[in-house]
């Protein structure tokens, strides 16, 4: 028998009490994709055999990406009733002190610390509090300083296999509330009046994707949440639902609750094991408290949701090309019309959006619509995602508030190039956003604002590159990327992408003739015309953009026969995957 | 239509209906826009993007097979901008496509066997490419006028060509991968043993791992060559010819009646087949042997004169000598010593002559055609319904929410019939199959019942007494629509089912499953043959089938009815006209009084009244000394199969035996004289098919040697020796003409009402305009005419009883139902199911290259299935090397125990790539007409030694 809401609510708050202020310390171990790459795994167990060692007691968790990516493997220690006390960088060895002092001792290595963060998780001042006194607040931590966390909410504060600590923080409140109090159409109309906006790509508005689907009147509907993400630079959908899975699960019951569907698919690619474990943890304990399944929460609303796992193809994180996937077939876009709302996966109306789109919902529908188109700037409203890396000190994933500059997020939030060099340009919104001068950080967040400048927010990815990179074997890497993962149906695509590939290599070996940049643009320009999806439309924009910035140097590899940072020069690897 | 739209493209108004795309507007008006993938008939694919247009205030350029028309649209397609995007996508192509001669300043003035100086090699040009001047890319770069420079590079992909799987070659050099054959096999044939593979600048079609095609799941049925635009799939045999002509017939190998187009070269031979996109029965398919076993036509082997025995020899005489000589022979055995067998390829007009020359001229009832094992098929149709034909047109099939195909080896034996059956499968039809053997349509069913052989009729008993008990019985209908279904229910009411679980081996799970999803569907149809089925109880399992379609009222309605899945191309003709065993043409049975009298007053000469014998019995009698002369048509794999029993060693006992044959065949060697027979595709005639359609065949060449003659030609030079009147017959048109008046169903049939049911196929274009081969060759659809057709200028009959029975009624038969008892003698104690199926995923094989022949080959051991208590009694064990002993054949395989093959029963599922190797390497001239069947036989397993 599935608990009420009031009693999961009652029984999370009481494992959370004992977490955060009970008889021992807590210790949290970031180990996203991020915290793994660096070693937190070693960092776990460290802390563990360090424990044994000790024979101390405490909780040792495993979270999700606080977002400090660069501070990676990122050790969060609470004491009962103190505040968290969070230790960049840790190796196995720093582990063994962290314990022999702040947990055995109960004093913190101040030297080492990162910063404090109040008890009341996420929020308000640290208050001065004993040992922890002296050290610096994390939320004056550029990273954080100008974050607003909404579908980040959870993110590197809560275990997200456990789905009483997503309940204690809030969680699942806005379905109860929904599911109690309000129809599919005001849950629907508080998602219109938010102004929220899909964070896939396309930036289309989300309450009109919905109503399309709620217009429909055919017994069997489908909300496809997309995780496929594989842009290079992005990794925000992967964080949250590494993080956070639950907000997505409550996001997708949300807008199957407003559109009237009772399928869903959860939709990842494979490879992202992270992800893929912790999502399908979170679906199987929602089945098991009755938050999925039939009559959730008592109510009259029924909802069935699956993981589905894609092959290894970044095309199929096109919306009918993930349809096709999941139907089994290979993943190929589909045309269009009919849409996918009239006729989508299994030729049932379906809707589609994006992780990050989802995370947002369950805020969205507890605080209110209004509240949430308060936040941003302009028609883009809410907040940013962004997936900062390449070249600069602070990387990792930040949620920020629409309308700031791309001078503010690039030299202050993430603190600049390291080095003490320039900036030369940053890539958005995956390889097929193309790419931005470094004169362009006057930009600010916003769709219409980076569309205007010809690029894509887009995911919310950023790489950003120094002087040192060359724009042309950039361009040429960017291309082999979109060429390898055009999927092979539509002509200009795939057969466009090789000879574009084709020409970068030979202009990055110095071999390029003075036709081969018109040629580009005429492949390139035709392939925009002609291409079926998106991956093919958008696939000249690397190089077009690159064009814009850099043409300079283009000119410099063609007629000079010389590449101006030098990189061009050396013998090079690259992976010849459109020929035999 | 009332719902017409009016679109313009290019300025041209055109009218068209909503829910069209751009294209098929297009090319509905005659209107050329190009393309590489889209064809008609499959769905749009919208992947080569030659077919962009611009619309009139609209962005961007959509592909025209994917736009939908919007009434008042104006399209843009032979526009600067337009092509200049085609231009750049073609650009591409022709980088990775071979295109010596594509790009050639010369093209225009080079001929077909120049010798070409330029620095090209041979794997670049388009004059040493199988489909020169039948290739759709060619024509579209023609069409495209492509720049002869381009900036780009040209890679020859390298790619080791296909060259060793039966029939076909493949060259993914040439590949554009527009996915067309992907989707050919996969959407319209239902059998996805080709996908794309790899991905970007990779991509292509191909098999799952590029395993051969024997263990892909392929059907060899042709349909993935007939769309390719390219030279990457093509036809092995005469792979560089190109046609001169091309003529449309009809296939003489099964009854579908798939019209073909015979492409021919210079010197007359058939070199290539490419079924007919806008015919009625096949809908632009066909099958292995309509596709690749057609040659025999332009074989050496045949027979080129008269031959006659003179000491023993057969030698050459001329046809004036022989007929003489035949003639006279002939006169001596006028009556019950003369017996005719006709071939079941013969025409209308040729049976309808040989059955009259059988009772006019030689006064003798003994004619039937050699395919006619079961001549029960339809006689219990036609005495419950009123006609002894399938009562809706084939490709309804597809609309049908349950199809049951009973004891029918459906994909091999009437091909092209299973392909609706599969779409309709795929689209949510259910399919309930009743066979013992494991037969390709059994993969695709969604509920198999396996009954132990020779228990078929009383299954159905079950399935018709689960049809009363589940309440799926059209009670309304079948009170007004049917005599007596009292009776009926009576004899359902006391069967127990129980006991006929226990006897069929079918669960009674079983039969309420079958039941129910047939009697539960909106409309169901069905398909049956009497393959197997014990020949006492072949008409009551017809009765019991009939039973089922009436009592869940399935007749009478669209997407629904009753098949009869005969064998030979014409036996459907054969049955209307008489040419069969006791029935007078158009007059059913023989014993009716009554028909003989008028129609000796039609004809105006006496018939014979005594019994006439059907080809068992004839062979028999022969046997027996009873009938002692004997004009034999054809050949018959049905006289040496065993079928038959031994019917050579019955023929040799004959007193005069006259073969008309195509090649020396066993019976001919054995004859006294042997007349060459021209073949299907050197004479005029009609074919009836298995939905009731006359269609016309033509003479589409001479033949090119000897002097070959058609059936009716014969019959009507022996009847003039023989003094025999009505005989007179000027053309085939003439005998049709008299067939209209004496067989009711062909009334108002004639040749010229033929072709006033076909029409013009609108062409698009002038002649440069690219289209697919099949399209290239439809200049009129030929619709021929389902009987009964009403008077002269009436239509056909698609659907049978529409309104109503002839009789007023139909008349419900309450069969015995029943089970034969203790068949199998002590020595073969066993019943041996062979099965043949396109695919087994489960099963490890190997493919080999036959050395001599460079072909694969399957290299496997056989699976011998046995039930476990079977195996316990023959002391065989799981693994163990057994061999299959029937009296025909044995086969030798490795035993495995499986409890669902019923005792008593012995299986054995071999791969149909097996049967295709072996076809392909046959010595016989016409193989495909000899392809085995799945025939259950008695048995015994012994162990092998290791």
């Amino acid at each position: 028998m599935a608990p009420t809401f009031q009693e999961l609510q009652a029984q999370a708050e009481q494992r959370w009490q004992a977490l955060t202020a009970g008889d021992r310390p807590w210790i949290r171990v970031g180990t996203a994709l991020c915290g793994q790459a660096a070693g937190a795994d070693a960092v776990v167990q460290a802390l563990q055999e360090s424990l044994e060692r000790h024979n101390a007691a405490a909780q040792i968790s495993q979270v999700g990406c606080l977002g400090l990516c660069f501070a990676e493997p990122l050790v969060d220690v609470q004491l009962p009733g103190q505040p968290r006390v969070f230790y960049a960088n840790v190796t196995p060895e720093q582990a063994e002190e962290i314990i022999a002092s702040h947990i055995v001792q109960g004093i913190p290595l101040a030297g080492s610390a990162l910063g404090c963060l109040g008890s009341d998780d996420g929020g308000g001042d640290s208050s001065d509090n004993g040992e922890t006194g002296d050290l610096p607040d994390l939320n004056r931590h550029p990273m954080r300083a100008r974050e607003q966390r909404i579908a980040l909410r959870n993110a590197g504060n809560i275990d997200p296999l456990d789905i009483y600590q997503y309940a204690a923080n809030g969680g699942y409140r806005a379905l109860h509330q929904a599911l109690t109090g309000m129809t599919g159409a005001e849950v629907l109309e508080q998602v219109n009046i938010s102004g929220l906006r899909g964070r896939g790509g396309a930036a289309f508005a989300t309450g009109t994707k919905w109503r399309f689907l709620a217009g429909s009147q055919a017994p069997v509907k489908y909300i496809l949440c997309n995780c496929e993400e594989g842009d290079p630079g992005a990794f925000n959908d992967k964080g949250i639902l590494e993080s956070d899975p639950h907000t997505v699960v409550e996001g997708i019951l949300l807008a199957g609750y407003a559109t009237g569907a009772n399928y869903g698919y959860i939709f990842i690619r494979s490879g992202h094991d992270g992800p893929i474990d912790r999502t399908r943890a979170a679906v199987a304990q929602a089945y098991d408290l009755g938050l999925l399944g039939r009559n959730i929460l008592g109510s009259d609303f029924s909802f069935d949701l699956e993981v589905a796992l894609t092959g290894d193809s970044y095309v199929s994180g096109e919306e009918t090309a993930l349809m096709e996937a999941i139907e089994g077939s290979r993943a190929m876009p589909r045309y269009r019309p009919p849409f996918p709302a009239q006729v989508g996966v299994f030729g049932q109306p379906t809707n589609i959006n994006n992780v990050k789109t989802l995370a947002y919902v369950p805020e969205i529908v507890a605080r209110g619509g209004a509240w949430f188109a308060g936040i941003g700037h302009e028609r883009s409203t809410g907040t940013a995602i962004l997936c900062l890396s390449g070249a600069l000190n602070y990387t990792g994933m930040v949620e920020l508030p629409m309308g700031i500059n791309l001078q503010d997020v690039l030299y202050e939030i993430a603190g600049g190039v390291p080095g003490g060099k320039e900036l030369k340009f940053i890539q958005t919104g995956g390889p097929l956003g193309g790419v931005l001068g470094a004169d362009a950080t006057d930009l600010v967040l916003d769709f219409e604002v980076f569309r205007n400048a010809g690029a894509i927010l887009g995911s919310g990815g950023i790489i950003a590159a120094d002087e040192d990179t060359c724009a042309v074997d950039l361009t040429r890497v960017l291309i082999a990327f979109c060429q390898y993962e055009s999927c092979g149906k539509c002509f200009p695509c795939r057969m466009g992408m090789s000879h574009l590939l084709e020409v970068l290599e030979r202009i990055s070996r110095l071999e390029g003739g003075p036709e081969d940049l018109a040629l580009m643009r005429n492949i390139g320009e035709n392939m925009q015309a002609g291409s079926l999806c998106g991956h093919g439309q958008l696939g000249f924009n690397p190089v077009s953009s690159a064009l814009r910035f850099f043409a300079g140097e283009f000119e410099a590899h063609i007629t000079e026969r010389r590449c101006p940072t030098g990189s061009c020069q050396t013998p090079w690897f690259s992976p010849r995957l459109s020929r035999r | 239509m009332p719902d017409d739209i009016t679109i313009a493209i290019d300025g041209v108004e055109i009218k068209t209906q909503p829910g069209k795309m751009v294209l098929d507007a297009a090319v509905d008006a005659g209107i050329y826009i190009p393309y590489l993938c889209y064809h008609p008939g499959m769905k749009p694919f919208a992947a080569c993007r030659m077919c962009v247009v611009s619309v009139e205030g609209g962005r961007g350029y959509p592909a025209a097979c994917t736009l939908p028309v919007q009434d008042g649209m104006r399209i843009r397609s032979e526009a600067q901008d337009v092509n200049e995007l085609r231009r750049s996508v073609m650009q591409m192509l022709i980088a990775e496509h071979p295109n010596g001669c594509l790009t050639c300043h010369r093209i225009d003035i080079c001929g077909p066997s120049d010798v070409c100086l330029r620095h090209v090699s041979v794997n670049d040009r388009c004059v040493t490419c199988p489909k020169n001047e039948r290739c759709e890319f060619k024509d579209t770069v023609r069409y495209l006028g492509m720049e002869l420079e381009s900036p780009l590079n040209y890679t020859y992909k390298q790619i080791p060509l296909e060259v060793a799987d039966p029939f076909y070659d493949r060259d993914y050099n040439l590949c554009i991968a527009c996915g067309r054959c992907v989707r050919a096999c996969e959407e319209i044939r239902g059998d996805n043993a080709i996908c794309f593979t790899e991905r970007s600048g990779k991509a292509l079609v191909g098999t799952s791992f590029g395993s051969s095609l024997l263990e892909s799941g392929c059907e060899f049925c042709g349909a993935c060559i007939d769309v390719c635009p390219v030279g990457a799939l093509v036809e092995r045999s005469h792979k560089w010819e190109k046609p001169r002509t091309v003529e449309r017939t009809v296939c003489p190998h099964c009854p579908v009646g798939c019209q073909l187009n015979l492409e021919l070269n210079g010197g007359g031979e058939l070199i290539r087949v490419v079924p007919e996109y806008n015919s009625p029965a096949n809908r632009g398919q066909a099958c292995f042997k309509g596709k690749f076993g057609l040659e025999f036509v332009n074989s050496r082997e045949r027979l080129q004169q008269p031959l006659i025995r003179r000491d023993g020899v057969l030698v050459e005489t001329s046809w004036d000598e022989a007929l003489d000589y035949v003639a006279g022979r002939l006169a001596d055995y006028r009556g019950d010593s003369f017996a005719l067998l006709a071939s079941p390829n013969g025409t209308n007009e040729e049976h309808y002559l040989a059955q009259k020359f059988s009772r006019v001229a030689m006064d003798s009832n003994n004619v039937d055609l050699t395919s006619n094992l079961q001549p029960e098929l339809t006689t219990a149709l036609e005495q419950t319904l009123g006609h002894g034909a399938a009562t809706n047109p084939l490709w309804q099939l597809e609309q049908a929410g349950c199809i049951l195909v009973f004891n029918s080896n459906l994909t091999e034996d009437n091909n092209v019939a299973g392909v609706p059956i599969k779409r309709a499968v795929q689209n949510g039809a259910e399919l309930v199959v009743i066979d013992p053997r494991e037969v390709e349509l059994t993969r695709y069913a969604h509920c198999w019942l396996r009954p132990a052989p020779g228990t078929e009729l009383l299954l159905l008993g079950g399935i018709l007494r689960e049809v009363l008990d589940q309440g799926l019985e059209n009670s309304q209908w079948v009170e007004a629509h049917c005599e007596d279904p009292a009776t009926l229910r009576y004899y359902l009411r006391i069967l127990d089912l129980d006991e006929i679980a226990g006897i069929t081996g079918v669960s009674r799970d079983g039969m309420a499953e079958a039941a129910r999803r047939f009697g539960g569907a909106d409309n169901a149809a069905l398909c049956y043959a009497l393959d197997n089925i014990p020949p006492d109880l072949a008409r009551d399992c017809v009765s019991a089938l009939v039973d089922l379609a009436l009592l869940t009222g399935n007749v009478g309605k669209p997407g629904a009815g009753i098949y009869p899945m005969r064998q030979g191309a014409n036996e459907q003709g054969a049955w209307d006209v008489g040419c069969w065993a006791n029935r007078l043409p158009g007059r059913g049975a023989r014993r009716n009084e009554s028909a003989r009298r008028e129609l000796e007053e039609l004809l105006n000469c006496p018939l014979p009244t005594n019994p006439g014998l059907g080809v068992a019995a004839t062979l028999e009698a022969a046997g027996t000394g009873r009938v002692k002369a004997m004009l034999l048509v054809g050949d018959s794999p049905n006289l040496g199969n065993g079928r038959l029993g031994d019917g050579l060693a019955a023929l040799q006992n004959l007193d005069f035996l006259v073969v008309m044959d195509t090649f020396l065949s066993a019976p001919a060697r054995l004859a006294e004289v042997v007349l060459p027979r021209a073949t299907f595709a050197e004479k005029d005639g009609t074919y009836t098919n298995l939905e009731r359609r006359v269609q016309r065949i033509r003479p589409v060449f001479r033949p090119r040697r000897g002097e070959a003659q058609p059936e009716q030609w014969v019959f009507g030079q022996l009847a003039r020796r023989l003094d025999a009147p009505g005989f007179e017959h000027p053309s085939a048109a003439a005998v049709m003409d008299e067939i209209a008046q004496v067989v009711p169903a062909y009334a108002g049939l004639s040749y010229a009402r033929l072709e006033a049911e076909s029409a013009l196929v609108l062409r698009s274009g002038g002649l440069e305009s690219p289209k697919p081969t099949q399209m290239l060759y439809t200049g009129r659809e030929h619709r021929g005419l389902q009987w009964p057709v009403a008077g002269e200028s009436g239509a056909g009959t698609p659907v049978l009883y529409l309104d109503g029975f002839p009789s007023g009624k139909a008349d419900l038969i309450a069969p015995q139902f029943r089970a034969p008892q203790d068949i199998l003698e002590a020595e073969y104690p066993a019943w041996f199911v062979p099965g043949r199926v396109l695919l087994q995923r489960d099963r490890e094989m190997q493919v080999e290259i036959e050395a001599d022949s460079n072909l694969n080959r399957i290299v496997r051991d056989e699976l011998v299935e046995l039930n476990p208590a079977d195996a316990a009694a023959w002391s065989v064990a799981e693994g163990d090397a057994v061999e299959v002993q029937t009296r025909q054949g044995r086969l030798a395989g490795l035993a495995r125990l499986d409890a669902a093959i019923p005792p008593g029963t012995v299986a054995a599922t071999i791969l149909f790539g097996q049967l295709v190797v072996d076809l392909q390497n046959s010595p016989e001239p016409d193989p495909m007409s000899r392809t085995p069947g799945l025939d259950i036989l008695p048995a015994r397993v012994v162990k092998r030694d290791a």
